[in-house]
């Protein structure tokens, strides 16, 4: 993609919209071939059909209501039954339609909290790359600050010393935290981008920086952006689920960590096996996905293993 | 710009690193409601007394004048006393801290051979069934969420089958008894290890296999790997002394980050393995407002990351110069 | 690049993990040999933090100190009465003086020196002119302590106090000769509290059935028998102590799952920890376990703040009680092991508990709370956008709670404990909120951690309604007093509703300086009647104190209100005899 010449701006970032666009599609053609991006693929599209699932259990029967629904019949944890395909829990809510709530919660605080740290970590780190000098220092070191710091030790204290925290501010912590590696590869994304001869093309044009960022540095750093959110999310989940897990989760919300945690701190932990597993199995295997589709995309946008792929 | 002056400009980096943690985290507890005195629920204890308490913790000073005193506390390494101890902080990390350093660097040395010896094979039977369930193996366990499995872990080998003690560190059957030798004592604190290294072994390998892997992979196309190959030596000699070895080397510095983020002992695990390390005290001293504890095991955790940073800088711009810009 | 170091092996991992195998395969094998028979192993849930008796708050450390040093008087396990301990005799009053006379027992400290009344008043002293917190305000009503002889004490008290036997005589003696270094040290420093409790305590010094053999921080607690204990082959109560064991072993474990495993497999031989009921069924099953059931000197209660709106009608905090269900809170929640809650006092406490208080909807039904708790607040002026009970008497949900002058009710929160310090109290605010809401009140449960809520409760007083319990209550009804009184209005003050009555505070002040305990027992009636009709706090339930043990090895613990781990069962377990 030479492009040199001054009256070629427009061109260029019309080429470089393109070039975005196509890269998608044949990086699909060669994400199909990818065995471990297919599972993660059906995986994630079964969790997605859980979290939809999960309104529909409370408007069969207000029994069901994974919060407040308590089987009037039942008012100890008891097995998996037609009535409650998990069993109940120690007050006879139902585990199952517990469980559907838990998918969903998850994917909102993966993804919510994983799109949240890649916005600020792109912009830190494509403000940092393209200005240099002073901003840059401050901006990364900022990000060393935040970066020295243990995520969950840290929202620990903070949960501990501020009372419990809703599931909004934890999303918003973690995202917090979370963002500075994500700022570090985009910004020496950016140093290698700013040198290329387009940048400098519309920088000759008068294009400002603001523009030059966002219209001309922005898509070429967006796959990688993206690729890092899978990995944000893995992270987003199991930070949730530990904070749930050791009671300082939101209590008015039902995730897998809080499950276990009830199932922890009520003492049934090996007595109720068909309330332990469950929500441990989904925590790791919707990790997993994400893990699997990060790791695929990971392929796709290294062209060094897809070389190598062409090779034999 | 030379070398020095790089190292210079980095250590001044992380000397401001560390005073902006250093205030953020006075502020923090000092900005959090309550005071180690409010959690007293006991009606016995009258306002007055509790003022009375107050002031002589020292807690009722302007905050400039606990914040001087904490600066002085942090420069000439007296700590405080705890709160709740009644002990010199630093006599409290010092106890645990050791505990912590043996758990987390063997669990960091074995989980890293694990995954070196794993990868290896993995890369070595690239795009076969071999690899595929390797790295689906690998990358399940990686995600099991941490306090499950070790309550499993704890239920299974622990308790079920019984080869392994539930938790803690030392059997204190052992320790009583008099004219036990050291190797016994030796032996036993193994026992008590084994568990917690199997559970951190189980949930880390995978990272580092997937390292190996693909670092193996790169190593399998250079010329001295097809030069060897030329040469007819056989297949498991070139790839065990010959690809194996080059590919582990970018593994150094991921063990070497990993060593010192081991540090923070995981809070998690010390909680369920009861292991007396300083991740756990960390959590005590928090819910209990004990600020000086907590703020000493938080720095010392946030020194040895940033130190660690600071080391793996320096190596990288030794070894490729084009790093400092 | 294949340099010299490319031709060595790498670590091999095969061989280091066979020889990690053998090595854990002869660690396995060695430590089997070491079962320490004759000891008494005990599972604690956290460690203790201090050895030191005047620091110590937290509950382990106070465990293992009850063990350590001893009172004056101690409660009978069976009456809950008053019974001499360190002391001869009950004490003696004169009523001209204001004073009491004790005798003591003949008895010696760990280390074979003699207990004397001069300890006593030492004691006395060091708490006093060190303000020693929560021990100073039992103690600062004494004017002189005085010791005609070295087994007798009297004190001199300042007026009459009905706190004085109860409270003051149950305090923990320490030996002068130990302390008294300590506390000049710390006179001398420019804050005396806070040198006198940092002031380490590495071997403390009792007159307890134990001592401390070895404390290895982190992992293991130590104590032996103490040869010199004066309760030895002495029948004090009817019961004829020992201990009969030489050894007790603290083993500690972070989580109560894991020590109840531990229990299962007898490598403790007692958890000191109230057990969560889901344990129950589990462990009944085991023939070698024993559950002990006991009651808990307790209050849980749902508090209100009076002193803003919409809280301070009286009217809308009795629809509130109506409204809650402490019956399904005991057995859903408590999954039965627990009892409602009538008065501020626990039933348990029968000469103290009044029975004759308001009993808000006791036994209705949810639809007839609603209609009930509907009728009070329409009776007091109260309206809804959607009423809960239509026209034709239907119970449905409401929305839109209109205060007496017409306005919306405001959005309020109900404060409770964390899920990680208690789970069955912040389950319970998220129930009581789903109870609220039907009514149409914009009720949020919002667990916050403890110090945090502790602040805005006692301190600020910034909040609307919250759940707290007081575990431990002491058997003295004095708490009725302190947590109404209108001077205890203040931050930190124990009057955290800010319930104001003239009337009450002149009972309370009377019943103060009661010295025949029928007469105060009316006015503490009085005092409970009158909290009750107002409900700044409304009591809702009391747990049980589930507790378990090995059976196959030693026996002859002893029931008492708040569980199994009290002194007179560590005087009274022994092995399990061979015949």
């Amino acid at each position: 993609m030479p492009v040199t010449s001054a009256e070629n701006t427009f061109s260029a970032y019309r080429s470089s919209r393109f070039h975005f666009l196509e890269r998608l599609k044949s990086g699909w053609l060669v994400y199909r071939e990818n065995l471990l991006g297919r599972i993660g693929l059906v995986l994630l599209a079964c969790f997605a059909c859980m979290a939809a699932g999960s309104f529909i259990p409370p408007l069969i029967d207000p029994i069901y209501h994974p919060m407040s629904g308590v089987d009037p019949l039942i008012s100890y944890s008891t097995g998996p039954s037609l009535r409650h395909w998990l069993g109940t829990d120690f007050i006879g809510r139902d585990i199952f339609s517990q469980l559907l709530t838990g998918a969903r919660i998850a994917f909102i605080v993966g993804v919510s909290s994983a799109f949240m740290s890649i916005v600020v970590g792109t912009i830190v780190g494509m403000v940092a790359g393209y200005a240099g000098g002073t901003t840059d220092t401050i901006l990364m070191r900022a990000a060393d600050v935040v970066m020295v710091m243990p995520t969950l030790l840290v929202i620990l204290i903070l949960a501990a010393l501020f009372g419990q925290l809703s599931i909004w501010i934890i999303v918003l912590l973690i995202a917090l935290f979370r963002w500075p590696a994500v700022a570090r590869v985009i910004r020496s994304q950016t140093l290698s981008l700013k040198r290329r001869p387009f940048v400098d093309a519309a920088r000759v044009t008068g294009a400002s920086c603001f523009r030059i960022i966002f219209r001309h540095i922005m898509p070429n750093v967006l796959p990688l952006a993206l690729l890092y959110m899978t990995f944000r999310v893995t992270s987003a989940i199991l930070i949730e689920a530990a904070l749930a897990f050791l009671g300082f989760g939101d209590p008015g919300t039902v995730s897998w960590g809080m499950m276990l945690q009830w199932v922890w701190k009520t003492g049934h932990m090996f007595q109720a096996p068909y309330w332990l597993l469950p929500p441990g199995i989904c925590i790791s295997l919707i990790t997993l996905s994400f893990y699997m589709v990060g790791r695929a995309m990971d392929e796709v946008l290294d062209p060094r293993l897809r070389k190598e792929k062409a090779l034999e | 710009m030379g070398m020095r002056k790089y190292i210079l400009r980095r250590m001044v980096g992380v000397i401001v690193v560390f005073f902006i943690i250093l205030t953020a985290l006075f502020i923090l507890f000092r900005l959090a409601p309550g005071d180690p005195v409010s959690r007293m629920v006991d009606p016995s204890l009258t306002p007055e007394d509790a003022a009375y308490l107050i002031d002589q913790l020292g807690l009722n000073q302007p905050l400039g004048i606990q914040y001087i005193y904490y600066l002085k506390n942090v420069f000439t390494g007296f700590m405080g006393i705890s709160f709740h101890y009644g002990q010199p902080v630093t006599e409290i990390i010092l106890d645990r801290l050791p505990n912590t350093i043996y758990l987390f660097t063997t669990s960091v040395i074995l989980s890293a051979l694990l995954g070196i010896f794993m990868g290896k094979i993995a890369a070595w039977h690239r795009e076969t069934k071999i690899d595929s369930v390797m790295t689906i193996v690998a990358l399940f366990c990686h995600t099991l969420f941490l306090p499950w499995l070790a309550l499993i872990m704890i239920w299974f080998f622990g308790y079920r089958v019984g080869w392994f003690p539930l938790s803690g560190m030392i059997s204190p059957e052992v320790w009583v008894t008099p004219g036990t030798s050291s190797i016994i004592k030796f032996l036993d604190v193994l026992h008590h290890m084994a568990l917690p290294l199997l559970t951190l072994m189980i949930i880390h390998y995978g990272s580092y296999l997937l390292i190996m892997r693909s670092s193996m992979l790169d190593t399998l196309n250079e010329d001295y790997i097809i030069t060897a190959r030329a040469k007819g030596l056989d297949e498991k000699s070139i790839r065990d002394h010959h690809a194996a070895p080059n590919a582990a080397l970018p593994l150094v510095t991921s063990v070497g980050l990993s060593l010192a983020f081991s540090i923070n002992g995981g809070a998690l695990t010390e909680t369920v393995f009861t292991w007396p390390g300083i991740g756990r005290e960390l959590v005590f001293a928090v819910s209990s407002n004990d600020y000086p504890l907590a703020q000493a095991c938080f720095l010392l955790i946030a020194g040895v990351v940033l130190m660690a940073n600071l080391v793996v800088d320096v190596m990288y711009a030794y070894l490729d110069p084009r790093i400092r810009y | 690049m294949i340099n010299r170091q490319g031709e060595h092996h790498l670590p091999v991992p095969q061989w280091a993990v066979l020889g990690f195998c053998l090595l854990l395969a002869f660690t396995i094998a060695s430590c089997r040999q070491f079962d320490a028979s004759d000891y008494l192993r005990i599972g604690l849930i956290a460690e203790p933090k201090t050895l030191h008796v005047w620091l110590a708050s937290d509950r382990n450390s106070r465990k293992i100190l009850s063990l350590i040093y001893q009172p004056l008087y101690t409660r009978d396990p069976v009456t809950l009465e008053q019974v001499p301990w360190l002391a001869a005799d009950k004490p003696v009053y004169d009523p001209e003086n204001i004073s009491y006379t004790i005798k003591l027992r003949p008895a010696r400290w760990s280390d074979g020196s003699e207990v004397t009344s001069d300890d006593v008043a030492f004691t006395g002293q060091l708490i006093k002119s060190f303000k020693i917190p929560r021990r100073y305000s039992r103690w600062k009503f004494i004017k002189k302590i005085a010791t005609p002889d070295k087994r007798t004490v009297v004190f001199y008290l300042k007026s009459p106090q009905a706190i004085f036997t109860t409270r003051t005589l149950t305090t923990p003696i320490v030996p002068r000769k130990q302390w008294q270094p300590i506390a000049e040290a710390a006179r001398k420093k420019e804050k005396p509290l806070a040198a006198l409790l940092n002031h380490p305590i590495y071997h403390p010094l009792g007159c307890g059935p134990f001592v401390l053999k070895e404390w290895r921080q982190g992992t293991y607690l130590h104590l032996r028998k103490n040869p010199y204990f004066f309760g030895s082959h002495t029948k004090i109560a009817g019961r004829v102590l020992g201990p009969y064991i030489n050894d007790l072993l603290f083993k500690i474990y972070g989580t109560s799952d894991v020590a109840i495993l531990a229990l299962k497999k007898g490598t403790i031989d007692m958890f000191w920890w109230p057990l969560q009921p889901g344990y129950i069924k589990d462990l009944s099953k085991d023939p070698h376990i024993q559950l002990f059931i006991n009651q808990k000197s307790a209050l849980y209660f749902m508090g209100f703040n009076l002193r803003r709106p919409p809280f301070n009608d009286v009217k809308l905090r009795q629809a509130l009680a109506t409204i809650i269900d402490k019956k399904f809170i005991t057995h859903r929640i408590l999954q039965g092991q627990g009892v409602p809650m009538y008065s501020i006092v626990p039933a348990e406490n029968r000469f103290w508990c009044c029975d004759t208080v308001a009993r808000y909807g006791d036994g209705l039904s949810r639809e007839n709370r609603i209609k009930k708790a509907y009728k009070i607040l329409t009776g007091a002026g109260y309206t809804w956008d959607v009423p809960p009970v239509d026209s034709d008497g239907n119970v449905g949900p409401a929305r839109g709670l209109r205060l007496p002058d017409g306005n919306l009710m405001d959005r309020f929160t109900i404060l409770t404990p964390p899920a990680d310090y208690d789970p069955l109290r912040a389950m319970s605010g998220m129930m009581i909120q789903q109870w609220f809401r039907a009514m149409g009140m914009p009720a949020y449960a919002r667990p916050m951690a403890f110090g945090a809520l502790l602040n805005k409760i006692k301190t600020e007083h910034d909040f609307d309604t919250f759940i707290l319990g007081y575990g431990n209550l002491s058997l003295d009804p004095d708490y009725v007093r302190v947590f109404f009184y209108s001077k205890n209005d203040k931050p930190r003050g124990w009057n955290m509703s800010g319930y104001h009555n003239s009337d009450f505070d002149k009972i309370a002040r009377a019943s103060r300086s009661a010295m025949i305990p029928t007469e105060r027992q009316k006015l503490i009636y009085r005092m409970q009647e009158l909290v009750i009709a107002a409900v700044p706090y409304l009591p809702l339930y009391k747990p049980s104190v589930i507790e378990a043990v090995r059976n196959e090895r030693f026996t002859g613990w002893v029931n008492m209100l708040e569980g199994i781990g009290n002194i007179w069962s560590f005087c009274e377990v022994k092995p399990v005899t061979a015949d």
